[in-house]
């Protein structure tokens, strides 16, 4: 089954690849494919909302890879995971979509290049071998190099190989670490192993812990991103075609998260509690320092962007604090953060689209000339400053109100950052929607039924998840139950 | 124990191939065709003896045909085999398939099987000699080309100085050790000539160093490779290579421990020093010859690395990772072959702009040579480099595996440099006339493409062979 979720996308990759003469019947086949993935995972979703005893995993499998390393193919689905992979699929398919029209040259690279990363990320959010892991983990980074690089705007090739140096200089550090601690678990215990759940508290050394795991940490800072390695994004996400922008906030920089939370805590629990001061300390620094750089952007893309670096360093803050209520927040804070900076990606998208420009000073008074599409911008900018009601509002009060208990003082100053998400997001509202209307754009029309399409669904979520998070937050409760309770000494911090 | 012929079969098969092609050359002269069937025929069925015959030691214990050397036999035909094909078009379009074009192709390949089969001084040297007279000429076969002849002649110097090194060093071996046979020599020094011993061990090291370019004996490499014809270049870089470092490996494993001890702090330092070198060098290369040769000597620097855990680990992962750069660096100079009009060869980085669209097979072949020489997967080098890797750090050598890492880190920068010329620029060729791959160029385009992948995601047979092949090695 999971097997059937990682390798439908790349079975349709193949596909879009073979029917590269036909850019109409590729992009319907490629959309199939997705829909089907999504199709599955969902059906995965409801069976797993009804309430089942079996444990945190909902779904294992396990079989032998590469004997003379003992590396196993082994993936494991939990409720975290299984949101992700949700996530993952719903925006596969949007990307398609949104790609429907944008992208006209090498029509089936592109969907073959779409849908491998979707096997990527998937496998990912799946694995449970490091060294599965770390396949998946670098193999996700090659189609994202090729999509910003074939199908970006004007500075793409900077952009793009700047986003491939960031990612392979942290994963390849993080490689010697895997090793090492491959190498050392196999030392001690006479058994070299890759699984998670083996290498799981193994007793190292202090300085071997806190060496191994900072490898880690800086190979899914960069891809998080953290506050002083997150300088290719803003490029990668300016240059890159909406779709690419959106695999990209959505998805791979969630999987830095998820790394930190799946791996880099629950392996290394004695050295990342030696680390929560520092990832409380970037967290609020990104926080603050891209909220003020994103107040000074002027270009659409950019600005989200850096929104976008901001949020992430509040659910740093959340997998720093490292109690029950503050994961649960993060890990729906990356759901929420998924779906809201893609569908205001995709608008940019849209704009740009019909303007041919994502500079605010050009933009004004799209209310009049756009209604629907200002309606939706307007949702989902209201959903990114948390307003009450909608999804990002759950994930951020439960971050805020879970730090609060042990680190007060952190808690204060990240509320303070929600206030400096609020300014730049209103400007950026005030000076697309409202505003005299520009002459320019006197003829533009609202949204197709396909952009309506795309957005409708992303709508949904965000008032679903805002009004009524319970089932969500109740998947979430077991798997991170006993993830949190891996770090020992630490569960005295539980309220 | 079988007769000493039988084990010699594919030698023989070899060496008869190429007689065969000179005899035929003297009935039917410019049938370029022919030579060229002959020489295959002649390269596959020694293949095929290689890994069918019976193991056994024959002539007093001077050649091993045990499953190590039969293994590199085998390695060796496959590449020679690619490179008869690829040759195929290229010479004839350039007016360079002659008899002795194929016939000193499996003449080094029958040099190459001989040094890695060699247990005895003088056999090995008989291989090293054999297959670096024949690459001499054949990188010099491009007669109308001034680089291909400067190329041929900087070989040939640096060749004789690196065999005076080896001759020099293996006589003072003799000296020391009293013996020629490669694992007696290396098994025991006595103490009394402990520093003779140690200088002809350097000399031969030397001798080696040059001829599978280690820094600081590399400077040759980037001009002989630029300046020979393209599958030459791929046969050199992978062939000679593979072969010598299998030669190095069984003088590592049959070396007693406390003379490798002596040798351990000295191969530390070229192998970092090789891939430091050859990494950032490469970022500088405007062509791609140039620039895979010193990816070349980056790789090289990986395998000493290597070599350094043999005694930890075995030298699965030196097999592995020689296996695996055979195929990709074929793959990597075949496509420069393949996308070469008549004339000199494609070159210059500024040439591949745009040419994935418009000859998608071969370009799609170096992009993932490409990325599998830079360790990313699902290839065979991600795997080879994990292997590595493991075994270095394993061996307790955590700081060059940092080292290997940080170098690594650089290289990727310039593999992907490439692909993003052909993939990413506009296409400043006329799309008219653009170089078309025929059929049998895009066939071993598609081969080389499938063995690279699956190798990096079913490496498990082949590491099970090697660990066999190695095992019976070491009875």
């Amino acid at each position: 089954m999971l097997t059937v979720i990682i390798f439908l996308p790349f079975a349709g990759a193949i596909a879009a690849l073979a029917l590269w003469r036909e850019p109409k019947m590729c992009r319907r086949m490629s959309l199939c494919v997705a829909l089907a993935d999504l199709l599955l995972v969902t059906s995965l979703f409801f069976a797993a909302l009804r309430p089942c005893p079996a444990g945190s995993w909902l779904l294992l499998e396990d079989h032998s890879w590469i004997e003379s390393l003992n590396v196993r193919y082994s993936l494991g689905l939990d409720g975290i995971s299984l949101l992700l992979v949700l996530l993952t699929a719903l925006l596969g398919v949007l990307s398609i979509l949104v790609s429907w029209k944008q992208i006209d040259e090498k029509v089936g690279l592109f969907h073959f290049f779409l849908l491998s990363m979707q096997a990527g990320v998937m496998g990912v959010f799946l694995a449970t071998d490091l060294f599965l892991f770390y396949l998946f983990w670098e193999l996700q980074i090659i189609p994202m190099f090729f999509i910003i690089g074939i199908w970006g705007h004007a500075e793409r090739i900077f952009a793009t190989v700047k986003f491939v140096m960031f990612s392979i200089a942290g994963s390849l550090l993080m490689l010697v670490a895997l090793v090492s601690l491959y190498i050392l678990h196999g030392q001690a215990t006479g058994h070299y192993t890759f699984s998670l759940f083996m290498l799981t508290g193994f007793p190292m050394s202090k300085t071997a812990e806190l060496l191994i795991f900072s490898a880690f940490l800086l190979a899914f800072a960069i891809k998080i991103p953290v506050f002083p390695v997150h300088t290719w994004l803003p490029d990668a996400h300016t240059e890159a075609p909406t779709a690419g922008s959106v695999i990209l906030a959505g998805l791979l920089l969630k999987t830095g998260a998820y790394a930190v939370l799946r791996f880099a805590f629950p392996l290394f629990p004695n050295a990342a509690f030696a680390s929560v001061p520092f990832l409380i300390a970037v967290g609020l620094i990104g926080l603050f320092y891209a909220s003020w750089i994103a107040f000074a952007q002027r270009d659409m893309k950019r600005l989200v962007a850096y929104s976008s670096i901001a949020h992430m360093g509040l659910i740093v803050i959340g997998l720093a604090v490292w109690n029950r209520i503050t994961v649960s927040g993060a890990v729906l804070q990356m759901i929420n953060h998924g779906i809201t900076t893609s569908a205001l990606f995709i608008l940019v998208g849209m704009l740009d689209e019909r303007t041919r420009t994502r500079d605010l000073s050009e933009m004004g008074g799209i209310w009049t000339r756009m209604p629907i599409f200002s309606a939706f911008f307007l949702l989902f900018a209201m959903s990114s400053i948390g307003l009450p009601g909608l999804n990002n509002f759950i994930g951020e009060i439960l971050i805020l109100a879970g730090a609060f208990a042990t680190h007060p003082g952190a808690a204060v100053i990240a509320f303070g950052g929600m206030v400096v998400t609020l300014v730049y997001i209103l400007r950026l509202v005030q000076e697309t929607l409202y505003g005299v209307p520009r002459r320019e754009f006197a003829e533009m029309c609202d949204l197709s039924g396909r952009e309506a399409a795309i957005l409708v669904p992303l709508a949904l979520a965000v008032l679903a998840i805002g009004f009524y998070p319970g089932p969500v937050l109740d998947l979430l409760q077991g798997p991170i139950h006993s993830i949190v309770g891996v770090g020992v000494g630490r569960m005295a911090a539980l309220p | 124990m079988p007769a000493d012929w039988v084990i010699l079969l594919p030698y023989i098969f070899l060496a008869g191939g190429g007689l065969f092609i000179f005899c035929a050359a003297i009935l039917r002269p410019d049938a370029s065709g022919l030579y060229f069937a002959i020489a295959l025929i002649a390269v596959v069925v020694a293949g095929i003896a290689a890994a069918l015959h019976p193991p056994g030691i024959s002539f007093g214990g001077m050649i091993d045909a045990g499953g190590y050397a039969r293994f590199f036999a085998v390695l060796v035909c496959v590449v020679a085999s690619f490179t008869l094909l690829l040759s195929l078009r290229y010479a004839q379009k350039r007016g360079i398939a002659g008899d002795e074009y194929f016939a000193l192709i499996l003449f080094a390949a029958l040099g190459m099987c001989l040094t890695a089969s060699a247990t005895n001084w003088i056999v090995f040297f008989l291989g090293l000699e054999l297959l670096s007279i024949s690459l001499y000429v054949l990188i010099g076969s491009s007669h109308d080309e001034p680089a291909s002849n400067e190329a041929a002649l900087k070989y040939f110097i640096m060749g004789s100085v690196a065999s005076g090194f080896f001759t020099f060093g293996v006589a003072l071996l003799f000296t020391a050790t009293g013996s020629l046979d490669i694992a007696t020599s290396l098994a025991k020094i006595p103490p009394d000539s402990a520093a003779l011993a140690l200088l002809g061990l350097g000399l031969i090291a030397a001798g080696i160093g040059f001829k599978v370019s280690i820094v600081p004996f590399h400077l040759w490499t980037p001009d002989v490779y630029q300046g020979a014809p393209a599958p030459i270049t791929a046969f050199l870089s992978t062939g000679s290579k593979v072969a010598l470092f299998a030669a190095l490996l069984r003088f590592s494993l049959v070396m007693s421990p406390e003379l490798f001890s002596y040798v351990t702090p000295i191969l530390w330092g070229l192998a970092a020093l090789t891939m430091i070198v050859g990494n950032i060098t490469a970022l500088a290369q405007t062509h791609i010859k140039r620039l895979l040769a010193y990816s070349s000597i980056a790789q090289m620097g990986y395998v000493l690395m290597a070599l350094l855990s043999v005694k930890h680990e075995g030298g699965s992962a030196v097999v592995f990772y020689l296996a695996a750069y055979a195929v990709m660096d074929l793959g990597a100079f075949g496509t420069v072959a393949l996308l070469s009009r008549g004339g000199s060869d494609l070159d210059a980085v500024r040439d591949y702009q745009g040419i994935g669209y418009s000859n998608p097979w071969a370009s799609a072949l170096l992009a993932v040579c490409l990325l599998s020489l830079a360790g990313l997967p699902p290839t065979a080098g991600f795997i080879g480099k994990i292997i590595i890797f493991k075994s270095v750090v394993g061996a307790g050598f955590i700081y060059l595996a940092i080292i290997g890492i940080l170098s690594a880190i650089v290289s990727v920068y310039f593999y992907l440099s490439v692909i993003v010329t052909m993939f990413m620029k506009p296409e400043e060729v006329p799309a008219g006339a653009a170089v078309r791959v025929d059929t049998l160029g895009a066939a071993l385009s598609g081969c080389i493409l499938l063995a690279v992948i699956l190798l990096g995601i079913i490496p498990s047979p082949l590491l099970s062979l090697i660990e066999s092949v190695l095992y019976s090695f070491r009875i």
